[in-house]
């Protein structure tokens, strides 16, 4: 069972949205998260940043049919973490369920 | 942090996420030029079988398996259709490669019930008429197989 914990990097919804997405992924290309989030390069860009300054996502840039290609993928703290958030975000739901408040 | 968000707030969050392992989810698939492959050999298959000397289909039969074999293993997870990524093993089906093994099975067996039918009431060329037959139950059943799997995807994300 994953521990239960709220992580501020993790929760702004575009981070949510990129954690989420590289989540069920072993590894996806910066274009498709683009893609599928509507993000303009830059701005995801700067997400990235964040996320890989806190040791949650490996970014690697390579070439490929002389295509250059950046692909991104969760480490394992990144993916610990975003399993602790979404613990504790329905422990959120669950504490509101029952009435009490969350676990500390 | 904790303490601020609401449970409207952790609400909307989960639901995000969900949307993003849906669309995830959407990539399960095996490449198109799968299908299209096979029913290409298929058809090919069916040609050399009424027009061929039989050692040509022989070895066409082991050519088409040898190829098979060697694509196989990567194309039939279904977590590789797309070149943008890879979807992790987890939200995808262990049975999917059976799954498919099983369908072309069935399909080769409806190939031979095809060309014996066609055969018997006198067609002349038995083998193309039932492997272009079976060549677009391929094409139709195979996407339909792995839409089959997308849902069973989704109904499994949404019961965790």
């Amino acid at each position: 069972m994953s521990t239960t914990k709220f992580d501020e990097i993790i929760h702004p919804s575009t981070r949510l949205s990129i954690v989420a997405l590289l989540a069920s992924t072993d590894w996806a290309d910066f274009s498709f998260v683009r893609d599928r989030l509507g993000m303009s390069d830059s701005a995801l860009s700067k997400q990235f940043s964040i996320l890989e300054d806190a040791g949650y996502v490996t970014i690697d840039r390579f070439v490929t049919n002389r295509r250059r290609r950046v692909r991104v993928g969760l480490t394992d703290l990144g993916r610990q973490a975003f399993e602790a958030h979404v613990a504790a975000l329905q422990a959120v739901i669950a504490s509101a369920e029952s009435g009490t408040l969350p676990a500390a | 942090m904790k303490n601020e968000v609401s449970e409207a707030e952790a609400r909307l969050a989960l639901s995000s996420i969900e949307q993003r392992r849906q669309q995830v989810i959407a990539e399960i698939d095996v490449p198109a030029w799968y299908w299209f492959g096979m029913a290409g050999g298929w058809v090919v298959l069916g040609v050399l079988a009424d027009y061929g000397p039989s050692w040509a289909t022989i070895a066409g039969t082991v050519l088409f398996g040898a190829v098979h074999a060697s694509v196989a293993p990567r194309v039939l997870s279904g977590r590789h259709a797309s070149p943008h990524l890879s979807v992790r093993s987890d939200l995808v089906s262990r049975r999917v490669p059976a799954l498919v093994i099983g369908f072309l099975i069935l399909m080769t067996i409806v190939t031979v019930a095809l060309a014996l039918i066609a055969s018997a009431d006198g067609a002349r060329h038995p083998a193309i008429l039932a492997s272009v037959v079976v060549a677009a139950l391929v094409l139709v059943g195979g996407p339909r197989l792995m839409a089959a799997v997308r849902r069973q995807a989704e109904q499994r994300l949404a019961a965790s």
